[in-house]
């Protein structure tokens, strides 16, 4: 499976990208399960944040979904965090 | 196998994780605890904030006796909001220049609201500001929650604490001013407007502060944020949108001054960091051409726009730059500010009607 983060807006407007591929991870299936419940819980369009807010957009194996903080669910913020950290 | 940064080499490897992140990492339930609640109470919040656009806001029993009601708190690098009160209204300084600096740029902001535009805080009846500083760990970020600005410290290694710049703070309070008045959607055109009457009014209060003119000021939008490893000299700029930083891990700034270079994107809620520095250049062009003080003339004309319940939530470009051309002429007639307005447009690609 193959997860990709991308972070944008803030009040400095940069962007941050990072991608995870779990196919070589002996931690594969707890990836996949946070993945998919991310990604239910995701929006087909970007939703409107709070001002200066982080926007994120989440790509699993190649669907697509968009959140935004401070309104994210537990799954969504555990899987960006590591991702991004993961990437860093 | 872990890659990175591969799609877009411009923009990679720059700002650690936030406070959401880090939380979502905590198994401990004394961190999770407390993420939970503050998610809870950000629900309860934008409920709040929706019923007041749609039924307006109460009437806040505040004094408005033209002082500010300062109160700030150190979240200690936590997350819980507004945190530990450590310094209220006309309580001397302490030791924490954090706490003392966004003490000083809540009345900073408040000073020129209400000496230049006669506006009693925020909400124009007094609103008491809050602030919470020290957000978390090195938290790259500064927003404005519907109620209250939060700042982080940054990381230190890309960016200092986000209350160094005044014209930060300004900006995050004039997000308060913007949801109290026009209330412009943050998305696309009418979300870049919103970032840029921020920038305006931040970039305005440093001035203030400062006493400068228009040909005096830098017209940069947090000088003094970015660590010095980073080549750049601030986030943004309202004289020259797209040169403020250009750097091997920051990339380069984005902003187009002129609808020729506008950005369509569906990322930063459809580029409100990125287009804005449109209408910025467009203010920055008609300011400089009126020279004097900036928050005099073509502040007020904003400033009227802003608050003079024409500006649409849905704003565009255009409709907010034809306004501002009405402004212009209904405030000073049809003079030097006219034409300075008119032409700031112009110059930018934005058609006037």
């Amino acid at each position: 499976m193959r997860i990709q983060v991308r972070r944008t807006g803030g009040f400095a407007g940069i962007e941050r990208y990072a991608e995870v591929d779990t196919s070589d991870r002996p931690d594969a299936a707890e990836w996949h399960a946070l993945a998919e419940q991310a990604v239910a819980a995701g929006r087909g369009t970007p939703p409107v944040g709070v001002p200066d807010g982080f926007s994120y957009q989440i790509t699993v194996d190649g669907k697509t979904v968009y959140c935004s903080d401070p309104r994210l669910t537990d799954e969504q913020r555990k899987l960006i965090s590591r991702v991004l950290k993961e990437g860093a | 196998m872990t890659t990175h940064g591969g799609f877009e080499p411009v923009f990679c490897t720059i700002v650690p994780p936030h406070v959401l992140d880090r939380l979502a990492q905590a198994e401990d339930p004394a961190l999770a605890g407390p993420a939970r609640r503050t998610l809870q109470r950000d629900a309860f919040e934008r409920t709040q904030r929706r019923l007041t656009t749609v039924i307006g806001a109460s009437a806040v029993a505040a004094v408005a006796d033209g002082k500010p009601q300062r109160t700030i708190h150190d979240a200690r690098h936590g997350t819980d909001l507004p945190g530990h009160k450590v310094r209220g209204e006309g309580d001397k300084p302490g030791k924490d220049a954090t706490v003392n600096r966004a003490y000083a740029g809540l009345g900073a902001t408040f000073e020129l609201f209400l000496q230049a535009y006669r506006r009693d805080s925020i909400d124009g009846s007094g609103l008491p500001l809050n602030a919470t500083v020290h957000y978390d760990r090195d938290y790259n970020n500064a927003f404005w929650n519907g109620e209250q600005m939060v700042f982080g410290d940054g990381d230190g290694e890309i960016f200092l604490d986000f209350t160094i710049p005044i014209d930060v703070i300004g900006h995050e309070l004039a997000h308060g001013v913007t949801q109290y008045t026009a209330n412009l959607t943050y998305f696309g055109q009418p979300g870049a407007l919103n970032e840029s009457l921020s920038d305006v009014f931040g970039a305005l209060i440093k001035q203030y502060t400062l006493g400068q003119t228009a040909a005096e000021a830098d017209w940069l939008i947090g000088a003094g944020l970015l660590a010095p490893r980073v080549t750049g000299v601030a986030l943004r700029s309202m004289k020259e949108p797209g040169t403020a930083y250009d750097d091997d891990v920051l990339g380069k700034d984005p902003q187009p001054a002129t609808m020729d270079d506008f950005v369509r994107t569906g990322r930063d809620n459809g580029g409100v960091h990125i287009n804005s520095g449109i209408p910025n250049h467009a203010f920055y062009l008609a300011a400089t051409a009126l020279g004097g003080h900036a928050w005099e003339r073509a502040g007020q004309v904003w400033y009227d726009v802003l608050t003079g319940g024409e500006l649409r939530q849905d704003a565009m470009f255009a409709d907010f730059a034809t306004l501002t051309v009405k402004a212009a002429r209904e405030r000073f007639g049809d003079g030097e500010e006219l034409d300075a307005v008119s032409k700031g447009w112009e110059q930018v690609g934005v058609r006037t009607l």
